[in-house]
């Protein structure tokens, strides 16, 4: 049963190691996957501690669905605080890592101290045992992986690795599983590379039964019919994520040249369709690949054909990648995306948090504030490729000068690098978002300015949000499984409604990241995908455990509480341009220059922003500064914390 | 998506409002339904004039690859001008 699935403590100081069942009060509070990590995160890291020292806790996990027979629950998630926040660090990842955990044995891994070498952690049928990584240090991840492989003997071992910007404590490196499954954003990857923990190797072979195998086969024959009958799924299926650029990039939501633009203008060859054509074994109906348990088959492969690069494999582009290697640095050739892609993969390195960086770093060349005696010679424009692959080089090897500075993080830089560069730097909480540019979309600005790990797409993001959708069925689809009745607007220009749509989001992806359910397969890029009233049969048939749609909704909003604490903890206050939830001055102060006659010349408005937040906070059970009512905590069942129940 | 009652989930319900062929015009005041001819490389929203290149996951199931530039970036200069004049 998923229910036999247990929780292992692992000090790398020490070499202890503990495991511990989790009870089913555990499961009906916290649920599993993000969920409990949160928990544990609240309860077992010290306050104020370096996130690179060993009091910093590393948490692993699988949702509490992951390996059962519900589809597309392969989620992996990683959490400690971040090193490039100082906030909350949670990253989460595809892949085949969280089945095989949850084979061995396991749902739930919390690492403590560090090791005094370089280690990786084995996790075979119930047993754990921490190996020497001497040899693996310094390989790339793909190297990685298979060395562990190839060292004990089994190619079906699934390994969670770190890549040379993990060794190197960049501070957005990534945890990497696969070719290109990344757990990349806040710098957990940095969180393992300073604990001197190469990788996390598992192999399990262990039953899971399901409580109800006939009804739960049956109910995800259904499960998978509406995932993949969804428009948004079809088109994943044959183009991955790359398909939201056209649209994207139609209107202006695509930051370009830093923040300058919110389009990349002529940017052809790095539309999806154009990839297919210049790679080979590439997207389309036919290379398309998935993570396990899933049919949308949403990731690409291909062959790099040109340049220095030809002949390599990888996968991908995401969306991500081409704004983060064409968009924002503003560079429009495919060989410079399907390179940048490839470099991130091997390096570990969060491509979001590196392409953002270096187009900041770009616009201060640009004007002056960096000079080439700062970049090593290195010209630095904006559309150049050679300059950006470097800058993706000298990032991840600490190389140079404003290499060593860039790999710090955003904020670190700025303070280093002085002048007004503070000022052109995109980021919250110390995070770079996506490329994209929420300036004609408050719903989505209060999402990136809101969300618990720093700008983030994927922690609010009401994404259907631009799909226009009549009044009625925003009422249908955000009115359950708590009523609300007031108003919701079809206009993504509006400033009403949207912050109920950004709470129900919230919670939403809560709740899926606590069943280890891909956010595709839910109310992300599709209105017609499963949320929360069609997850309880799912529970009850494979787990055995009754929820209602309600008490789904509860555990979320109770998770996203605890990581509401958490960042409090650590500093965050609400406009604080540094640590709280607010805006770059440059949505306020530069209209949009591009895009679709009623976006340019948009702005966001100051004060109907901050009216948003308030209602926003208000929804969440926090004053006005942003701090959670003392009745709200009490309702949550966290009047306590920390109450170490783990 | 009930496995043992006929009662349909929002996002069950929700399936019945898919239509294919056609899709939206995204500038955000407009939002109209566009419906290119099959096979067609591009389309033109009939009420705000952005043109758009097409791409065909399916015969019957067209996507905006992106837009055509020059047409849209006249209208978008045009547009910008108009509101700074107005400021």
């Amino acid at each position: 049963m998923a229910m036999k699935r247990k929780i292992a403590f692992i000090d790398l100081s020490t070499g202890k190691i503990e495991t511990q069942a989790i009870s089913e009060k555990i499961r009906r509070k916290f649920i599993g996957g993000r969920g409990l990590d949160s928990y544990l995160l609240y309860n077992h890291t010290e306050k104020g501690c370096d996130p690179l020292g060993p009091g910093n806790t590393l948490m692993i996990s699988g949702g509490f669905l992951t390996a059962t027979l519900a589809s597309a629950t392969a989620r992996t998630h990683i959490m400690a605080k971040s090193p490039l926040t100082g906030l909350l660090g949670s990253a989460n990842m595809g892949g085949f890592f969280a089945p095989e955990l949850a084979w061995a044995g396991f749902h739930h891994l919390v690492i403590k101290g560090k090791a005094e070498k370089p280690v990786y952690i084995y996790i075979h049928n119930g047993e754990i045992e921490i190996r020497d990584a001497t040899a693996l240090w310094g390989q790339t991840t793909t190297e990685t992986q298979w060395s562990i492989r190839e060292e004990l003997g089994d190619e079906e071992i699934k390994s969670l690795v770190i890549g040379q910007a993990g060794e190197n404590l960049v501070r957005y490196a990534n945890v990497m599983t696969g070719i290109k499954n990344s757990g990349g954003r806040t710098g957990m990857g940095c969180v393992m590379g300073s604990k001197n923990l190469k990788a996390v190797a598992v192999r399990g072979t262990m039953d899971i039964n399901i409580a109800q195998p006939i009804e739960a086969l049956e109910y995800n024959k259904k499960f998978i019919e509406q995932i993949t009958s969804s428009k948004v799924n079809q088109t994943q299926g044959t183009l991955g994520t790359p398909f939201i650029w056209g649209a994207t990039n139609s209107w202006g939501g695509i930051r370009t040249r830093n923040f300058q633009y919110n389009q990349c203008e002529n940017a052809d060859e790095i539309e999806p369709e154009a990839i297919d054509d210049i790679a080979t074994e590439t997207i389309g109906p036919h290379h398309m690949t998935g993570c396990f348990g899933c049919q949308v088959h949403c990731r690409a492969q291909y062959k790099i054909t040109s340049g220095p690069y030809a002949g390599k494999y990888d996968e991908g582009p995401e969306y991500t990648s081409q704004g983060a290697f064409g968009g924002e640095p503003d560079c429009k050739k495919a060989e410079t995306v399907l390179v940048g892609n490839h470099l991130v993969n091997q390096y570990g390195v969060d491509n979001l948090e590196i392409g953002s960086i270096i187009s900041w770093a770009m616009e201060l060349f640009e004007k002056g504030i960096l000079t080439t005696e700062q970049t090593d010679g290195l010209d630095l424009s904006f559309g150049n490729d050679e300059a950006l692959l470097e800058m993706v080089h000298r990032i991840c090897l600490r190389k140079g000068w404003l290499g060593d500075v860039l790999a710090n993080g955003g904020i670190p830089a700025s303070e280093t690098i002085g002048q007004d560069s503070f000022s052109y730097l995109i980021q919250v909480k110390g995070m770079s978002n996506l490329h994209s540019d929420e300036r004609a979309t408050p719903a989505l600005a209060l999402n990136i300015a809101t969300s618990s790990r720093g700008s983030d797409h994927l922690r609010s993001r009401p994404a259907i949000d631009l799909y226009h959708l009549p009044e009625k069925v925003l009422h249908k689809i955000y009115g359950s499984p708590v009523p609300y009745e007031g108003k919701l607007s079809s206009e993504h220009t509006a400033y009403e409604g949207k912050p109920w749509q950004v709470y129900w989001q919230e919670n939403c992806y809560m709740a899926v990241d606590c069943l280890g359910i891909c956010k595709y397969h839910t109310v992300f890029l599709g209105p017609t995908l499963p949320n929360f009233e069609d997850w309880p049969k799912v529970i009850k048939y494979n787990t055995g455990l009754d929820f209602t749609p309600k008490e789904i909704w509860d555990v979320a909003v109770r998770c996203n509480m605890l990581e509401r604490l958490f960042n409090l903890r650590e500093g965050l206050t609400r406009d604080d341009l540094k640590k709280g939830d607010t805006l770059n001055h440059r949505y306020y102060d530069e209209p949009c220059q591009r895009g679709a006659p009623d976006v340019v010349g948009s702005t966001i408005d100051r004060e109907k922003f901050k009216k948003m937040i308030d209602e926003f906070y208000l929804h969440k059970g926090l004053d006005n500064n942003g701090i959670p009512t003392p009745e709200r905590l009490v309702k949550l069942g966290l009047g306590d914390e920390p109450s170490h129940l783990l | 998506m009930s496995a043992d009652d006929q009662t349909l989930s929002t996002a069950e319900s929700l399936r019945k409002t898919r239509t294919y062929g056609k899709f939206r015009c995204h500038n955000p005041s407009c939002m109209g339904r566009l419906q290119p001819e099959a096979g067609e490389g591009q389309v033109k929203c009939p009420e705000c004039k952005m043109e758009y290149r097409v791409h065909w996951i399916r015969p019957d199931f067209p996507r905006i690859r992106g837009p055509v530039w020059d047409v849209n970036r006249k209208l978008a200069e045009a547009a910008l001008k108009k509101k700074l004049e107005e400021k």
